[in-house]
């Protein structure tokens, strides 16, 4: 059995079907890449694991339990946190109080002081800004803010969809960096990606999307020698 | 001074010009006007708990005024119940009412849910026009009823003259505002602006957006429904074009996005300056020109929004910061 099981799973926008029967697995203390074009279905698959969206057929298991009927607030509860993408902060709240919102589930709660001192160990930046509104900040500290907020709630698995986008390459490293040392303090992490370079490297293994169908997996370091990846999403 | 003792000062210095008011103002009419502006400002205050806090547009608040309006004066008429006690049953059949009409509509995103709860708000109204007798109850359809002022007292909540009403509406405006303030600094509060500005966002943090909206609703339903009692007591005749009308519905939402939506100190000024627009419209033009104060509001909404799209309270905000800080320069201001 493994930490996060996705077996069979169809999903509908309405009567368009984004998601044709896919399957994949995490496995606990991995970082898996989700890699695709625009399009193939990657958030779908984010959304529907945090139960933003149920799908219409097959199943998802966390820790054994099936979650896929279950709404997003249970989910989260057992410890599954999406970082959505375009970051999506609270922009007319202060940096502190979008971390404390982070913080809803009864868990995280108890161990919010705790957690906000771990996040601002880990985004010093933060500390800085803490009494700042979030409109304020630049894209970089928008996207540690939003990364953070995910943090606080404690997930045992955390799903970051496109933490690059939009930033300067500098900063764009500086997040990856930081997803790496996320992982490496114990936390499961999901990483959708359009940088695929990046994204593999920093990665156990990952999964190839393709008009939401899953075409490849594999170990990343496999990957990112595959000629159909090279050609298609590294532009070698 | 320090910015709390300014905060303070200008709190009392506030406090006392309110509750002095009545002794200046000897006219009826101007304390009417008076009464009603704080009614409209407590009406618009419950309301922003949802309409504000969390970022949907309900267009049927009269609803719930009806609710307080009507409980409280069937008790009292009926059952020789006093009011106060009526007003207390009227909050909680409002609660119901609010979540049931809530469990629906909060699934529905943006103008969906404003007409959504226009149409819940018109469909009470219809109903309560075309009834004359519910079972034992007599509702007395359009024609609406009348309390007779027989019995003053505070037990009765019944007065001759208008200074006990304006005491009455100072002290539960005074309540609701320090309640607000309480929530928008509460963690509700957070969850419920989080969950209005993102609901995707904080629903994938797992904050129960439904939950904490539905418990806005309850809060804002019982509050506005006690202004209905108050209305009652205070025209002492009601009737559905007064108490559940769509005007009124609008004219809180008009007061509260004038004003500022989700803001403490927004339906204060919404309040201010719309209500003697309506008061005037209907002294001076009430005959020819009905309802000319909704195209006042139309326009003037159309200007704020261009021109100040958080409301009156942005610029005066502004104004009362700028103020405190060249009056308390000498300790750095706290974020």
């Amino acid at each position: 059995m493994s930490f996060l099981e996705v077996n069979n799973i169809d999903v509908y926008y309405g009567d368009v079907q984004v998601i044709f029967d896919l399957t994949l697995h995490v496995d606990e203390g991995e970082v898996v890449s989700i890699i695709g074009g625009n399009g193939a279905g990657k958030s779908t698959l984010l959304r529907t694991i945090s139960g933003l969206i149920s799908p219409e057929r097959g199943q998802i298991l966390f820790e054994g339990v099936p979650i896929h009927r279950s709404p997003p607030e249970v989910i989260v509860g057992r410890g599954i946190v999406q970082v959505p993408e375009g970051r999506r902060l609270f922009t007319l709240m202060s940096v502190r109080d979008n971390l404390i919102v982070g913080a809803y589930n009864q868990r995280a709660d108890r161990e919010k002081e705790r957690t906000l001192e771990e996040v601002s160990s880990l985004f010093p930046r933060l500390r800085e800004r803490e009494s700042q509104l979030a409109m304020t900040l630049s894209g970089g500290e928008q996207q540690m803010v939003a990364i953070g907020r995910g943090l606080m709630a404690r997930p045992k698995l955390l799903m970051l969809d496109e933490p690059s986008l939009g930033l300067a390459p500098l900063l764009m490293k500086n997040i990856f960096q930081t997803v790496r040392k996320i992982a490496d303090q114990g936390t499961t992490v999901v990483l959708v990606e359009q940088d695929v370079k990046n994204s593999l490297s920093l990665s156990d293994r990952a999964y190839i999307l393709e008009h939401g169908r899953t075409v490849m997996e594999g170990p990343a370091e496999e990957l990112l020698e595959n000629p159909h990846v090279k050609v298609a999403y590294l532009g070698l | 001074m320090t910015r709390q003792q300014f905060q303070a000062l200008s709190l009392g210095l506030v406090a006392a010009v309110v509750l002095a008011l009545p002794l200046f103002v000897r006219s009826a009419t101007y304390l009417h006007i008076l009464i009603l502006l704080y009614l409209y400002a407590y009406l618009t205050t419950s309301w922003n708990l949802v309409g504000g806090f969390a970022g949907v547009l309900p267009l049927g608040h009269a609803t719930f005024v009806g609710i307080g309006a009507y409980t409280s004066t069937i008790l009292s008429l009926q059952y020789g119940v006093t009011p106060w006690i009526g007003m207390l049953a009227g909050g909680l059949l409002s609660v119901f009412v609010g979540v049931l009409i809530g469990l629906p509509t909060f699934k529905m995103r943006g103008a969906y849910f404003a007409l959504a709860t226009i149409a819940f708000a018109e469909g009470i109204r219809v109903m309560v026009e075309n009834i004359d007798q519910l079972g034992p109850l007599k509702i007395n359809g359009p024609r609406g009823l009348q309390i007779p002022p027989l019995n003053f007292g505070l037990a009765n909540f019944m007065f001759p003259g208008k200074e006990p009403y304006y005491y009455i509406i100072v002290t539960m405006l005074a309540a609701v505002l320090a309640f607000t303030y309480f929530i928008s600094r509460s963690k509700l509060g957070y969850y419920l602006s989080a969950g209005g500005e993102e609901p995707e966002a904080a629903m994938a943090l797992g904050v129960n957006v439904a939950r904490c909206k539905l418990i806005a609703m309850a809060m804002s339903s019982f509050l506005t429904a006690l202004a209905g009692t108050f209305w009652a007591q205070f025209t002492l005749y009601i009737h559905p074009k007064s108490v559940i009308s769509l005007d009124l519905s609008f004219e809180i939402a008009f007061i509260a996005l004038i004003g500022g939506r989700g803001s403490i100190g927004g339906p204060i000024l919404g309040a201010i300056v719309l209500r003697p627009v309506s008061d005037i419209c209907r002294i001076y033009f009430g005959d020819k020109l009905p309802g000319l104060h909704l195209i006042i509001f139309g326009v003037v909404l159309i200007l704020v929004m261009i021109f100040l799209p958080r409301g009156l309270q942005e610029p005066f905000s502004g104004l009362y910061n700028k103020v405190a800080d060249r009056l308390t320069s000498t300790v750095p201001r706290q974020e």
